[in-house]
């Protein structure tokens, strides 16, 4: 377990280098190593810290440990096959964490990144839209029941194909440079963490990088299936170089459209899951 | 916070995830368990091990006048 | 009984009344707890803004009545949260959800700005309304089954109407609303932290659970 959990934070560092990597050779631009994040990761922790006079010092600090602890608990979930629900309420949680983040520092910067992760909440109901849509075919939402349906009837990606493309939505909201980080933009600073310096970003990274893992590998449990963990790997990295292109070619919304946008896609997928529900 | 109570943090975080896994390999700790020890003791671990490094001992700053 | 939350750990009954934990509710259920103990301990935020024209700058300080009235309501809101997370009736779960809406309006309302009260105000009023559709959902599902027990009721041996789980979403819709109003406040610059959180994570915590109960009846 715990050697799964340090690969888990340090791979899912190194997809989020690749990311940035193949955002930049997209851009023609040569772009920063891949490990690179792993390196930020470092750098921060060696960084001299100290809680700001202006905040909230106990949620300032509870909520970097939150933040790891929450995406810990989530890997562990789907480790062992637990139930989706958790892992939809862990990511949905992951809200609290950024509006935690940017409320508890006391600068408007972190304030406006926390708002915004607020408003932004119609970027979850895709991702319960997809487990509700798997829930009427396996009759389960444990992760180890959706892989034994899958080993019987074949990938739930060409089963109820709308339903992933759903939950890649979700992946894609919580990819940095994308079109929908509007919590992080570049005029609010870094967003909800432009106060958390130091150690605190440093945990701040460790969190992003198995919040990313973590993603990437319930996508791939849950829609395509089982497989050898060194294919799970290489299909994970071909996914994140998808999510790579999006981010690159498409221009960060506005938060009015960006929250427009994940509204309408939100309502086309109710829509179609109530459709699936009465076909049923 | 002083280094010190930073580095027995870490050094008790790291010990009781250890000890957790040491137990489950003879049977003695259930999983979910051993999952609940690591969900806590890994973020202390984080902290505790960055704090040991570079924490600052002295006074507090203002980082930032807002408007 | 139906395993949406994973399997139950177990079970407190209060007579008829039982309240059970699953994996799934007892994750929330701590999550209320640590941000209810993080409101408990926690200090305020200081903000500090420039005047604007020179190199003054002045604090925004919370005085202490206000501090205390909004801690007050903050772990209110957290009991009431938890209350709603391991419930295992409907109607309690609608009561509890109403108490964090109502909890909801005082931690916002408590400031004294005017910018502020306005939206504490507008947000009372959704809350208000979205209290009838919550009971009459509790009513139907009373009405109709002879039951309010979620683990009764999980047993499908009576068809709840779609009306009854409709107007229980709606009814939570309204009363969760809180995070818009409270980022509304929040633009305004009134020192939240760690209050506003409490706002946020309960709101988002009904609407977690609420998904369950219309997955389980």
């Amino acid at each position: 377990m715990i050697a799964q959990l340090l690969f888990a934070v340090f791979f899912g560092l190194l997809l989020l280098g690749i990311h940035r990597k193949v955002i930049a050779r997209i851009q023609r631009r040569p772009g920063p190593p891949v490990w690179q994040e792993i390196l930020h990761m470092l750098k921060f922790s060696f960084k001299t810290t100290w809680v700001p006079k202006t905040a909230s010092a106990i949620l300032f600090v509870g909520v970097v440990l939150v933040a790891i602890g929450i995406w810990t608990a989530a890997l562990f979930v789907v480790l062992s096959g637990g139930s989706l629900l958790i892992l939809f309420a862990i990511y949905m949680l992951h809200k609290i964490v950024e509006h935690g983040f940017g409320l508890s520092s006391g600068s408007p910067y972190g304030k406006f990144g926390g708002v915004r992760s607020v408003i932004s909440a119609a970027s979850e109901i895709p991702l319960f839209v997809s487990v509700a849509a798997i829930a009427i075919f396996t009759h389960s939402l444990l992760i180890s029941d959706i892989i034994a349906y899958q080993a019987l009837n074949g990938p739930l990606l060409f089963t109820i194909p709308l339903a992933a493309v759903a939950m890649y939505v979700v992946l894609l909201s919580k990819m940095p440079f994308g079109p929908f980080s509007i919590v992080e933009s570049k005029e609010l600073v870094s967003g909800y963490k432009t106060e958390h310096f130091g150690l605190w970003r440093a945990g701040l990274e460790v969190c992003n990088g198995l919040k990313t893992y973590v993603l990437l590998l319930t996508f791939i449990l849950v829609f395509i299936g089982g497989l050898p963990i060194w294919l799970i790997l290489i299909v994970m990295v071909l996914i994140l170089v998808t999510l790579s292109f999006v981010c690159a070619l498409s221009p960060m919304l506005s938060p009015y459209d960006s929250v427009t946008v994940q509204t309408l896609i939100a309502g086309i997928m109710v829509a179609y899951v109530a459709l699936l529900g009465v076909m049923s | 916070m002083k280094k010190q109570y930073a580095l027995a943090l870490a050094l008790v975080a790291a010990g009781s995830g250890i000890a957790a896994m040491a137990l489950n390999m003879v049977h003695t700790l259930p999983d979910w368990a051993y999952m609940g020890v690591l969900v806590i003791a890994f973020p202390l671990f984080v902290l505790g091990l960055g704090l040991y490094w570079m924490a600052r001992e002295g006074e507090a700053d203002i980082p930032f006048l807002g408007y | 009984m139906n395993e949406i939350g994973g399997t139950p750990l177990f079970f407190l009954e209060f007579g008829d009344i039982v309240v059970y934990f699953t994996p799934f509710t007892l994750t929330l259920f701590i999550l209320a707890l640590i941000f209810t103990v993080f409101v408990l301990v926690s200090r305020p935020e200081r903000q500090i803004d420039i005047a604007f024209g020179g190199d003054a700058f002045y604090d925004k300080v919370i005085s202490l009545s206000e501090l205390r009235f909004r801690r007050f309501m903050s772990i209110a809101c957290g009991l009431a949260c938890m209350g709603a997370m391991v419930t295992g009736d409907v109607f309690d779960f609608t009561l509890f959800v109403s108490l964090v809406g109502i909890c909801n309006v005082g931690i916002v309302a408590a400031v004294k700005s005017r910018h502020v009260q306005n939206a504490a105000y507008q947000y009372g009023l959704v809350a208000l309304a979205g209290t009838v559709p919550l009971f009459s959902a509790a009513a139907m599902v009373a009405a109709t089954t002879g039951t309010l027990s979620m683990l009764e009721l999980a047993k499908n041996a009576v068809e709840i109407p779609l009306a009854a789980r409709a107007l229980l979403v709606l009814g939570v819709m309204g009363e969760g609303m809180a995070p818009f109003y409270a980022a509304k406040a929040e633009m305004f610059r009134a020192p939240g932290a760690p209050y506003v959180i409490m706002c946020s994570l309960s709101s988002l915590l009904i609407f977690l659970r609420v998904a369950e109960v219309i997955l389980l009846l």
